[in-house]
């Protein structure tokens, strides 16, 4: 569990502080301009988003609360486009955001000094509340419930203050008040009695989250009170007489006492045996006290921690951790090793060697080129890490949330030791964790008699599973909740007017990818972890970043899968190469459906005389290579060349090219700085590689392609 | 252009010794028939015999990019870039890579001189100040000579 936090605590701080220095890029950046562009103002947003999210993971209230104000304001900036702010307020806006931006800052220094967090950021809070009504004219209300958030978020604050405080002071033992109220359960063979700290507010939701905590492990057990979660009266009771957990056998209330430990808020707490026919006073003596108790459950929790590893740990490794830009110097040199010797081997000079040299030769050259590829495979692999950090991670969130939200759901996780690139992790950690938020919060049903009713496992599932095919990485996260409905996803759309087309003309695929437009929500509730639309159109945007591939599949009743199909290496490609006139390009693999010959006869031509041709039922614009980027070749008419058919996410069209030139894993290389000013990414053009013979081959980017071809021709 | 350039200004050699020397060890070349100079702390290296693979819509002086040992290096047309005519290659034809500023990039010109010794503060402006875009200055040499110097910053300037 400490561990765990660590780790957690690095992950966020690391975050955050990004977070926070990309906010103050952009913010200095706008504030020279004196406007906001509406990129920023979205991403300000997302910011806030995230800081907010994992802030109130980390039960950072303060933070939470500043980011959540600040999300508010920009969540209504950006709906009523930040064109429609007036100078002066701008100008306000630029000051409040240094100030929350500053305030943020402080926070995260304590949180990294270990010092306690700010208690009282009302008085800021109201600030930006004031400034909001001010820019809302009055005109509608600040959204979200305020008022009811704010008390629910301000007593954990306290608490952790006060916790602070407490820890400082010897935990007070108390075991003489112990005796009197032993609950009636006579099926219990064992009891634990469990105080709380002082003044720490809502004692008996806090209880509640303990005995949940044990339940979570499968550990059978009562409380008394019983009606902890609804009954505020309890709270009383809890505060002088403690609460009780009664157990079946003494093997659940030894195991539950490990969870105790881990247990925030907790004074202090006592193992009771069931006083058998005999009055309770005898069985209060054969209790041991507390410190007694506690050494015990140090004890076992050890040899627990010694054994669970085996069951679900993270993977663990011996590592050694190096600087990224080295590792990509020596993946660089390696490739230029094999290509070197692939040169060396096949020099024509070599022909001119009396056989029995070149015999001798040839052997060392074989030997050689063994162990290069052995050198490429393992420098390649240097890169690699396995995809278990991010999937544990989502293990707490799914936990965290279960209790926020009340729902009952297991996470299973499969395939955690599939190993992806470094820079791909990255990349998806945030889509991810979107989507098991989304699933958690939308896709699960909010009670267990509505599942029941449904006729499924009154506990929802959700399945985290990574697989390799040989050239991807393939993730899916899945749940076995509500599933959407595409008639009602259909009329949000249309009333956020986000439809192209009649509703009538779109198919369930198309339907349900409208929920990766910015901008669309379905769920009419702000809540702390999702509900504003910011989800799967950044969720899309980071996946498509790293070239992946996000689908969607939805079955109304029966849940939502959502796959993505990323490369297993942004560095290393499966490409086909082609040749147009002169120059060499390369497309990947993944893009390619099909490459075919065709006649001048089976062109079709539109009004604006664009070529089209028809594969399989559907008909597709053709772009020829040689024409948009102006190469001189003799193949310009249609039946000489190749036609090949190329997709990318929901983009498909074909391109003319003079012949294929075969297959071949290519390492992609990023053009030198210096052609940055081109914006050759416009225009189709990834960046380039390096062939066996030395040539450079240039990469197509087939979805920027599409978009400079053919959506703006 | 190259008229104007080759004018003289010789009257300067007794002065020499008075001034306050800047020495710096130069690079000459040949560009559009213009006798050039570049400081060599620009300089990485002098090379020739490269294919260069053509990119698709870039402007005519960016002649592509070439393999230099595994790195990518853009190859620039330094005559087209002053707006006359494509270079013609032949075998004095050199590249010479620059690192200007950290950005590395090949420069196209007719042929490689020498590196000589070159007193900067004999650099005088050029008459004709608005019409250069890439020069920042002209140098006469004991022989006589005159060279201009080539403003390897405006180079990478968008």
């Amino acid at each position: 569990m400490d561990n765990g936090m660590d780790s957690m605590m690095d992950t966020y701080l690391y975050e955050t502080n990004s977070l926070l220095d990309q906010l103050d890029e952009m913010l200095v950046a706008d504030e020279k301009e004196g406007d906001f562009p509406t990129d920023d103002v979205n991403e300000i947003f997302r910011i806030m988003h995230t800081i907010k999210g994992s802030s109130a993971m980390m039960e950072f209230t303060s933070l939470a609360t500043i980011a959540h104000r600040m999300e508010d304001l920009f969540f209504y900036i950006r709906d009523k486009g930040i064109e429609n702010l007036d100078p002066a307020h701008k100008k306000e806006l630029f000051n409040l955001m240094f100030r929350s931006e500053d305030n943020l800052r402080a926070e995260v220094e304590k949180v990294e000094k270990g010092q306690p967090l700010t208690e009282n950021v009302e008085d800021f809070v109201s600030e930006i509340g004031n400034f909001l009504t001010k820019i809302s004219n009055g005109e509608g209300a600040v959204p979200g419930n305020k008022s009811g958030e704010k008390k629910a978020e301000k007593t954990p604050e306290k608490t952790d203050d006060k916790k602070t405080d407490t820890a400082a002071e010897q935990p007070a033992v108390s075991s003489s008040s112990v005796s009197e109220g032993l609950p009636q359960d006579p099926q219990a063979a064992c009891f634990i009695h469990v105080f709380l700290e002082d003044n720490i507010g809502m004692e008996n939701l806090r209880a509640f989250m303990i005995v949940n905590a044990i339940k979570e492990c499968d550990i059978e057990t009562r409380s008394y009170p019983p009606d902890l979660e609804s009954n505020a009266d309890t709270c009383s009771t809890i505060i002088e007489n403690g609460f009780y957990l009664a157990f079946d056998s003494k093997d659940d209330a030894k195991k539950a006492l490990d969870i105790l430990q881990s247990q925030s808020h907790i004074r202090s707490y006592q193992e009771i045996e069931q006083p058998a026919p005999a009055p309770s006073d005898t069985a209060v003596q054969e209790t041991p006290p507390v410190q007694e108790g506690e050494t015990e459950t140090k004890q076992a929790s050890t040899t627990a921690a010694a054994a669970h590893p085996a069951s679900h740990a993270p993977v663990k490794q011996n590592l050694i951790s190096v600087n990224l830009q080295k590792l990509d110097d020596l993946i660089n040199i390696v490739g230029e090793i094999v290509i070197t010797e692939s040169m060396v081997s096949s020099a024509p000079e070599l022909a001119q060697l009396p056989s029995g040299s070149y015999d001798n030769f040839m052997k060392s050259a074989r030997q050689l080129r063994k162990l290069t590829d052995d050198l490429q495979d393992v420098a390649l692999s240097l890169r690699m890490v396995p995809i278990s950090g991010i999937f544990q991670k989502m293990n707490r969130i799914v936990r965290d949330m279960k209790q926020k939200l009340d729902k009952d759901v297991r996470l299973t996780i499969i395939g955690e030791d599939t190993e992806v690139d470094k820079t791909i992790i990255d990349g998806i950690q945030d889509p991810i964790m979107h989507m098991v938020r989304n699933c958690m919060d939308h896709g699960i049903e909010s009670s267990r008699a509505e599942r029941v009713a449904a006729g499924k496992d009154p506990q929802g599932e959700i399945i985290l599973s990574a697989t390799h095919t040989s050239s991807e990485v393939v993730i899916t996260v899945s749940d076995d909740g509500n599933g959407m409905d595409p008639q009602a996803l259909l009329k949000k759309a249309s009333e956020k007017g986000l439809l192209t087309k009649p509703e009538s003309e779109y198919s369930k695929k198309e339907i349900l990818a409208l929920t990766m437009l910015p901008g669309f929500s379905t769920n009419k509730q702000v809540t702390e972890y999702s509900g504003r639309g910011v989800g799967m159109d950044v969720v899309k945007k980071n996946v498509e970043s790293v070239g992946g591939i996000i689908s969607l599949d939805s079955e109304k009743g029966k849940g939502t899968t959502i796959t993505l199909k990323i490369p297993l290496t942004l560095s290393i490609v499966d490409g086909m190469k082609m040749r147009v006139g002169s120059s060499i390009f390369t497309i990947p693999i993944a893009n390619i459906r099909q490459s075919f010959k065709i006649t001048q006869e089976q062109l079709i031509y539109d009004e604006a005389g664009n070529e089209m041709v028809k594969c399989m039922d559907s008909f597709y614009p053709i772009v020829r290579l040689h024409e948009f980027y102006r190469i001189d070749t003799p193949v310009t008419d249609i039946s000489d060349g190749i036609i090949i058919w190329v997709e990318s996410s929901d983009r498909s069209f074909c391109l003319f090219v003079d012949d294929l030139l075969g297959q071949q894993q290519v390492v992609l290389k990023p053009f030198p700085v210096y052609l940055n000013r081109l914006e050759l990414k416009n225009y189709g053009i990834s960046g380039c590689t390096i062939l066996g013979d030395g040539n450079i081959s240039i990469i197509l980017d087939v979805l920027s392609l599409h978009t400079a071809a053919i959506e703006n021709r | 252009m190259s008229d104007e350039i080759k004018a003289p200004e010789i009257s300067q050699s007794a002065e020499k010794s008075e001034k306050t020397q800047n020495i710096k060890r130069c690079l000459t070349f040949e560009s559009a028939d213009l006798p050039l100079f570049i400081s060599t702390e620009y300089v990485v290296e002098i090379i020739n015999g490269h294919t260069i693979t053509p990119l698709p819509l870039a402007p005519s002086y960016i002649l592509g990019i070439i393999n230099l040992r595994g790195q990518i290096l853009t190859v620039m047309d330094l005559q087209a870039y002053m707006g006359k005519e494509p270079v013609v290659f032949t075998p004095q034809t050199c590249i010479i890579v620059l690192d200007i500023e950290g950005i590395q990039l090949g420069v196209v010109v007719d042929s490689v001189r020498q590196v000589t010794d070159i007193d900067l503060s004999y650099t005088k402006p050029i008459p004709v100040k608005r019409q250069q875009r890439l020069l920042n200055g002209m140098v006469t040499l004991e022989d006589g000579s005159v060279l201009m110097a080539l403003d390897c910053p405006a180079l990478i300037r968008e």
